[in-house]
């Protein structure tokens, strides 16, 4: 399944935060939005994922402009996972994850045997099939991203947008939850901050700044100390490992200075 | 006979045991009402009552007795219905505080919280200080009551639809800033009448009380708060939903707006009439739901029906407790199930590990 951004514009309160961007996500690959704070990657999201109308331009799943679809539709083709989620109320894992299965429900319909089986299902995949009785708020961070994660899986769609959902977890964590997501061979749009990780796993990224794509390709041809310089203001250098990845070590300023 | 029991257990296996609790509720509730039936401030054999019963029930017994008279009227007039209304205000009032701490957000949320309180207070000071509504007759008191809970859950509503869509934060505060408004001007009433009278009756509908019990309400509360109740055990799915927020929902499929609008409505319609037929009932509304959230979690799909029963147990348990407990006077419900209500629930909030939401 595709994903396209055509020329979004939105201005929340006084600010023009996204100014006529465009992105495309082609089929089961796996895009990154990288940039630095207040560039806007959030907010594209948002509007992909529904939540921020844009003023101008307009979203397409496969074609179809996602404002013709019904909320239910959108969310049968696309999952979400994003930043950290607190609840004011406790629920089971459990009834976390069987959320999921709202999008493909009807209002007064119950949730049935292959419901629960999805449930089960999508527990196992992000490795918490065990936890299942257990109350959401006692997870650790990093088990509560997975639950969020089994419960879009839940929505069984070909395409996951993940809003910076490894925001505050550890690194083993940050590996685990993207290792599954990489495994699943979904359309992706992810956006990240660690440049680092976004080498790891994206196969497509853009590079946003001040609400504009000002690079896009692929990771070879985004992660350069020039083109980093320009995003983030900071000097660097790539240097690959052994296994070929790339690799982004940054130089602070106290030792150019010296 | 070894047989018949496993496959009795096999049942009970197979069965969720929500299901089980529902039903066990559910007896416990026709028995509390079987129960209390028989007891008041006058003394009747439990023969007689029930005589009274069956004779209204089946036609049974001697209609001398039994269809006219003193005896008949007492249990036929004034507990069978005070009755009644218990489990249609007990069961409406817990109900109306699941649905009101889901639509905004907030586990401190009661039916009361968007205004209602004081609309209803202001629509009672209306009434008795200055006569408003006594077109409606001899419950003036009751219905105007209904008006200003009625009237203030809908400002509420509009007013935080205005400049945008409402949200749990914006019902919030246009509830507490309406509220200020209708507390001001009910005082403001209340200072310049210089009327003792008015205020102790303001005062003591306030209390709640359901005294007031007649059959002519009865037929149309009771229904109306049972299919209420029955459209929101209905709705599960998108109350759970609204716990998690406007974006999860949206991204889950989703958009609450115009659901959070209806049930509010349809809280308020629920509200407004038990206002009127028993006054302002504290702290039902807030303790059952979490009292209930204990036992069962927080999935609406259990929580409504079993708060629902549960609120109709504590109500006409409390309604008992109200006519016994000082001989020859009665208790208002609301005190008494605040005095005995909140150290119970200070109780379970010590002694289980009930995160209201929060982390342990």
């Amino acid at each position: 399944m595709n994903i396209k951004a055509n020329n979004v514009d939105i201005t929340l309160g006084s600010a023009h935060i996204l100014k006529s961007i465009s992105i495309m996500a082609q089929n089961k690959k796996f895009v990154g939005i990288i940039g630095p704070n207040g560039s806007g990657k959030s907010t594209l999201l948002k509007c992909i994922y529904r939540v921020l109308k844009p003023e101008s331009g307009a979203i397409y799943i496969d074609d179809t402009e996602i404002n013709k679809m019904s909320y239910k539709e959108s969310a049968k083709k696309m999952a979400v996972v994003s930043q950290h989620n607190f609840y004011n109320f406790d629920f089971t894992i459990e009834e976390v994850v069987l959320m999921g299965r709202s999008p493909h429900k009807k209002t007064m319909e119950r949730d049935n045997a292959e419901d629960y089986r999805i449930v089960n299902e999508c527990l196992e995949k992000v490795g918490m099939e065990n936890f299942k009785g257990r109350s959401f708020s006692t997870l650790s961070g990093g088990e509560q991203q997975r639950i969020i994660l089994a419960r879009a899986l839940a929505q069984q769609t070909e395409c996951i947008i993940l809003d910076e959902p490894t925001n505050h977890l550890d690194i083993k964590y940050q590996l685990q939850l993207l290792d599954i997501v990489k495994s699943l061979n979904l359309t992706v749009i992810s956006a990240i901050h660690d440049l680092n990780i976004a080498a790891m796993y994206c196969d497509y990224l853009y590079a946003v700044k001040n609400g504009q794509v000002v690079y896009q390709g692929t990771v070879e041809e985004i992660l350069t100390p020039k083109i980093i310089k320009e995003l983030y203001e900071v000097d660097s250098e790539v240097v690959r490992n052994k296994f070929g990845q790339l690799h982004v070590t940054y130089y602070p300023k106290h030792i150019l200075e010296v | 006979m070894k047989n018949k029991i496993n496959k009795s257990e096999g049942l009970i296996k197979k069965t969720p045991a929500y299901i089980i609790l529902i039903i066990t509720l559910l007896i416990i509730l026709v028995f509390s009402v079987l129960y209390a039936v028989t007891i008041g401030s006058t003394k009747i054999p439990f023969n007689d009552v029930y005589g009274v019963v069956f004779h209204k029930l089946f036609d049974t017994g001697n209609p001398e007795i039994y269809g006219s008279g003193p005896l008949h009227d007492i249990v036929y007039y004034i507990r069978l219905p005070r009755l009644i209304l218990a489990v249609a205000v007990g069961m409406g009032l817990a109900v109306c505080g699941v649905v009101m701490q889901a639509i905004v957000k907030n586990p401190l949320a009661d039916p009361y919280i968007l205004g209602v309180s004081s609309g209803a207070s202001l629509g009672a000071t209306l009434a008795v200080m200055l006569g408003i509504g006594t077109v409606f007759g001899s419950n003036s008191i009751g219905i105007m009551g209904c008006l200003g809970a009625f009237g203030i859950s809908i400002m509420v509503l509009i007013l935080a639809n205005v400049g945008g869509r409402s949200n749990s934060v914006k019902l919030l505060l246009a509830g507490m800033a309406l509220s200020s408004v209708c507390s001001a001007f009910s005082s403001f009433i209340v200072y310049f009448a210089h009327d003792k009278e008015g205020m102790m009756t303001i005062s003591y509908w306030l209390m709640g009380s359901l005294a007031g019990a007649k059959w002519e309400n009865i037929v149309v509360i009771f229904p109306l708060v049972v299919i209420c109740v029955l459209f929101f055990t209905t709705q599960s799915r998108v109350l759970n939903l609204m716990l998690l927020g406007d974006e999860v929902s949206i991204t889950l499929g989703t958009d609450l707006h115009k659901y959070r609008n209806f049930y509010l409505l349809v809280a308020s319609l629920m509200i407004g009439f038990i206002v009127y037929c028993s006054g302002m009932i504290g702290f039902v509304g807030l303790i059952v739901p979490h009292v209930v959230r204990i036992i069962v979690g927080t999935d609406h799909k259990k929580l409504i029906p079993v708060s629902a029963l549960a609120g109709s147990i504590l109500l006409v348990w409390a309604d008992v407790m109200c006519r016994v407990i000082i001989p020859k006077n009665e208790l208002p419900i609301g005190i008494l199930i605040s005095i005995i209500g909140a150290p119970c629930f200070i109780y379970l909030m010590i002694k289980k590990t009930y995160g209201f939401g929060g982390k342990e």
